[in-house]
């Protein structure tokens, strides 16, 4: 971490930011939501400005469906080609550990993928052909070298990648740490999350803010809720407790947290604002229904506090993956329980306002945008212990074309029908990388 | 189906042949602490084979996916049950019908499992090793082949069991080991009772012990012995738990802490839980009278063993004390010793501040 090289951090960041900025003054509530790369390490190269070709599919195995395993699944999203918005490439890794999230590498040539149960790390090559993700390592001994267990985020940091556990070893319960790796995948560093100064010990995800040394994170639930049947788990009044209320603000350099937030009913994906000067990150409680903002005060203080119901909280329609542009003037959030994809206006983040919503299936999970905001795609699996049951549970990734006004349907793969199984976190590849530039 | 009769089969003659090594030694026990019986020291083994059985208690590598151990359910600093949820999470997420039972104490117990389906404590292990919806192994074979090839399990087993090495008994005989050394004992109230310090108890936990023993009548089931206390009679009641309505109209969550919420669970897009029937000790006897009836459990470490009951569905002590207070679950087969207790704030109270001794 002492070698971490925050410089081309921010310039990163700020490249990122200035190339928007063009477009900033265009952005109205509805104009194209810009850049699901913004999810991304702002330490990552490679950003795919122009026409994304390759949407790569962290899936779940199934009982029932194909070979039951978790594979890495591949769609040739390349318009005209014959083979779009077709699966063109499988790459099953054996057996179901609960698949779920994935993360570039700071020069984006591995894909790191993680499963929560078995607590797997799957390293895949998607630099040397993305049409066709080789496995080149599996890290097995997260458990055992860190005590943590359930690798949930994968966040590039220079020469490293930064994990997010959610749980641990010893009581699968929510108190757990990040794991530092280098991009060999050798463990570097484990560090516990806070329990004093307010502090629950939860982690979930990971965002940083470069240009202020400041990395937050988020908290969710361990192992014997993620792992529960969801409808079981919300009327066992024992496990609702053990949900995070927290986020932490960290000194990143230093790997210390520095404040300890409380924001409860588990929030989860954290996006910072990538609009130059404006030092703001947002985030949905997946329990409560509302945004946090995360913001300095009049006092240079950072503060977090609750800006936007998302839905109806009474009907707990559980906010659960977010898209924000490029520009922050927008930001894309799913609702698991009425497979709804819904756009807030954050012209004033201290005031988001819903102001389009579509029904993408019975369930949906996963958003990701293209860089110019014009295509969007979502998958439907949330947990396979959560997602719905019999003919709702829809499994799926379907692309949409937005502009600005209406999503339209451009493509589905049914991922039953494929004998894939459930469809869960999506990233972006192309073979002539286009960074920095359109 | 066939596979899991078949080693369920394999585990209940496991069983027979490990009661007759024990009956063997039967005579020879070893020290506890004040207010236990002393430990059999058939099933109390060797020192190497205590440590071994520890590190097989503790080795998610024992189950079919590398994630779960003995320790995941039964977890050392929640009283060797589980806190985290009312039913035990099993294999890839699986629910099982029942709550972890405290491990506490587990070596003097005639019946194991909340039903009482078995009966020797080193056999009992390959229950939860083979079942699908726990640890999950497909076979016996390459768990013990895995066991044999290990470089550290191979010359722990060899110590532990010169001339036996690793089979299904010494594995079970070594985790027995270890769980005959968790034992709960020489609490204040072992010292009050046991060792004639009076003082060891408050007065308001010597009016719970009196409540506890006569105008509640726990002690007729959670037995107090001349010059040991086990808090159990070693057999199966019908307390209405099984009855108790879970298949409310509607949900109060708590979605964070202070918020709450009713829900119904169709109204926000879900099912309610695929929740199998439990007929509880009727499922092994198969006597109408044993049905909805589950094994007397210790009080032993009871603070720190919640949520209550075989399904988890008592939270708190509180909970506990006004469940009995009302007479149980009222149901066709009730246990004729569960009649409402009527109860005053302050005897609830001292009964609370009782069961927090143990």
């Amino acid at each position: 971490m002492r070698n971490m090289n925050s410089n081309s951090g921010s310039k990163a960041r700020f490249a990122l930011g200035l190339c928007l900025l063009a477009g900033a003054s265009s952005c109205a509530s509805l104009a194209p939501a810009r850049a699901d790369e913004t999810c991304n390490s702002p330490f990552m190269t490679g950003l795919i400005k122009g026409q994304e070709q390759y949407l790569h599919v962290w899936t779940l195995g199934e009982k029932g469906v194909g070979d039951e395993s978790d594979k890495l699944v591949t769609i040739d999203v390349i318009p005209g080609s014959p083979t779009y918005g077709k699966m063109i490439h499988t790459l099953s890794v054996g057996g179901r550990g609960e698949a779920h999230h994935m993360g570039f590498t700071d020069d984006r040539k591995y894909l790191w993928a993680g499963r929560l149960d078995d607590n797997k790390i799957f390293i895949f090559d998607v630099g040397s052909d993305p049409s066709t993700p080789k496995l080149v390592k599996t890290i097995d001994d997260l458990a055992e070298s860190t005590g943590f267990v359930g690798p949930h985020t994968f966040y590039a940091l220079p020469g490293r990648v930064l994990v997010q556990a959610l749980s641990n070893k010893l009581d699968h319960g929510g108190m757990t740490g990040l794991i530092t790796y280098n991009n060999a995948g050798d463990l570097v560093a484990a560090t516990p999350m806070p329990l004093d100064n307010g502090g629950d010990g939860y982690g979930y995800d990971i965002a940083i803010n470069p240009g202020r040394n400041r990395m937050l994170t988020s908290s969710f639930t361990g192992w014997t809720n993620y792992m529960m049947d969801m409808s079981q788990l919300i009327q066992d009044s024992s496990a609702m407790k053990n949900f995070g209320n927290t986020m932490v603000m960290w000194d990143l350099k230093a790997m210390k947290p520095e404040k300890v937030f409380s924001v409860p009913g588990a929030p989860l994906e954290i996006r910072w604002a990538l609009k130059p000067g404006a030092d703001w990150a947002i985030t949905a409680g997946a329990l409560t229904s509302k945004l946090y903002l995360v913001k300095e005060d009049d006092k240079h203080q950072w503060q977090a506090k609750a800006v936007a119901d998302i839905g109806d909280p009474s009907k707990i329609p559980l906010p659960v993956d977010i898209s924000i542009s490029s520009d922050a003037s927008s930001l894309w959030v799913n609702t698991f329980m009425d497979g709804t994809a819904r756009l807030f206006d954050l012209t004033n983040p201290e005031a988001p306002k819903q102001v389009y919503s579509k029904k993408i299936g019975a369930q949906v999970n996963m958003v990701s945008q293209s860089w110019d905001g014009k295509r969007v795609y979502f998958t439907s699996s949330l947990l396979a212990n959560w997602d719905k049951k019999g003919v709702d549970n829809e499994q799926f990734l379907k692309g949409y074309s937005w502009d600005g006004k209406e999503l339209k349907e451009d493509f589905v793969v049914d991922f039953h029908k494929e004998g894939l199984g459930r469809a869960h976190h999506m990233k972006f590849t192309a073979r002539s990388q286009k960074a920095e530039s359109n | 189906m066939r596979a899991a009769a078949t080693r369920a089969a394999t585990a209940l003659a496991l069983a027979s042949a490990l009661s007759a090594f024990g009956a063997t030694l039967a005579g020879e026990q070893a020290k506890s602490p004040l207010g236990l019986p002393p430990v059999p020291a058939a099933i109390a083994g060797s020192a190497p084979m205590q440590r071994l059985g520890e590190r097989l208690f503790f080795d998610r590598g024992l189950s079919a996916n590398n994630t779960l151990s003995c320790a995941m359910c039964h977890i050392p600093t929640q009283g060797y049950a589980s806190n985290q949820s009312a039913l035990s999470i099993g294999m890839e997420g699986h629910s099982l019908r029942r709550n972890a039972p405290t491990l506490y104490n587990v070596v003097f117990k005639k019946f194991l499992f909340h039903d009482g389906r078995e009966t020797d404590v080193a056999a009992q292990v390959w229950g939860p090793l083979l079942s699908p919806d726990e640890m999950g192994n497909r076979a016996i074979g390459p768990l013990l082949d895995r066991l044999r090839a290990d470089a550290v399990y191979g010359p722990a087993f060899s110590a532990a069991f010169p001339g036996e090495g690793v089979s299904m008994t010494t594995l079970g005989r070594a985790i027995a080991a270890y769980e005959a050394t968790l034992l709960k004992g020489d609490s204040r109230f072992d010292r009050a009772l046991f060792a004639g310090e009076k003082n060891a108890l408050t007065p308001l936990e010597w009016r719970g012990y009196d409540v506890f023993v006569h105008k509640g009548g726990c002690v007729s089931c959670h037995v107090i012995g001349e010059d040991a206390a086990l808090f159990t009679d070693q057999a199966w009641h019908n307390t209405g738990v099984a009855f108790a309505a879970r298949a409310f109209a509607t949900t109060r969550i708590e979605l964070a802490p202070g918020v709450f919420q009713n829900v119904r669970l169709s109204d926000v897009g879900l099912s309610a839980p695929t929740v199998k029937n439990d007929l509880g000790r009727f499922e092994i006897s198969g006597k109408p009278e044993d049905r909805w009836a589950y094994t007397t459990p210790t009080l032993r470490g009871l603070k720190e063993t919640w949520p209550y009951m075989h399904d988890g569905s008592l939270k708190t002590l509180e909970e506990v004390v006004d469940f009995y207070d009302r007479g149980g679950g009222p149901n066709p087969a009730l246990d004729s010793k569960i009649k409402p207790l009527g109860l005053s704030a302050d005897e609830r109270r001292a009964l609370m501040a009782f069961l927090s001794t143990l």
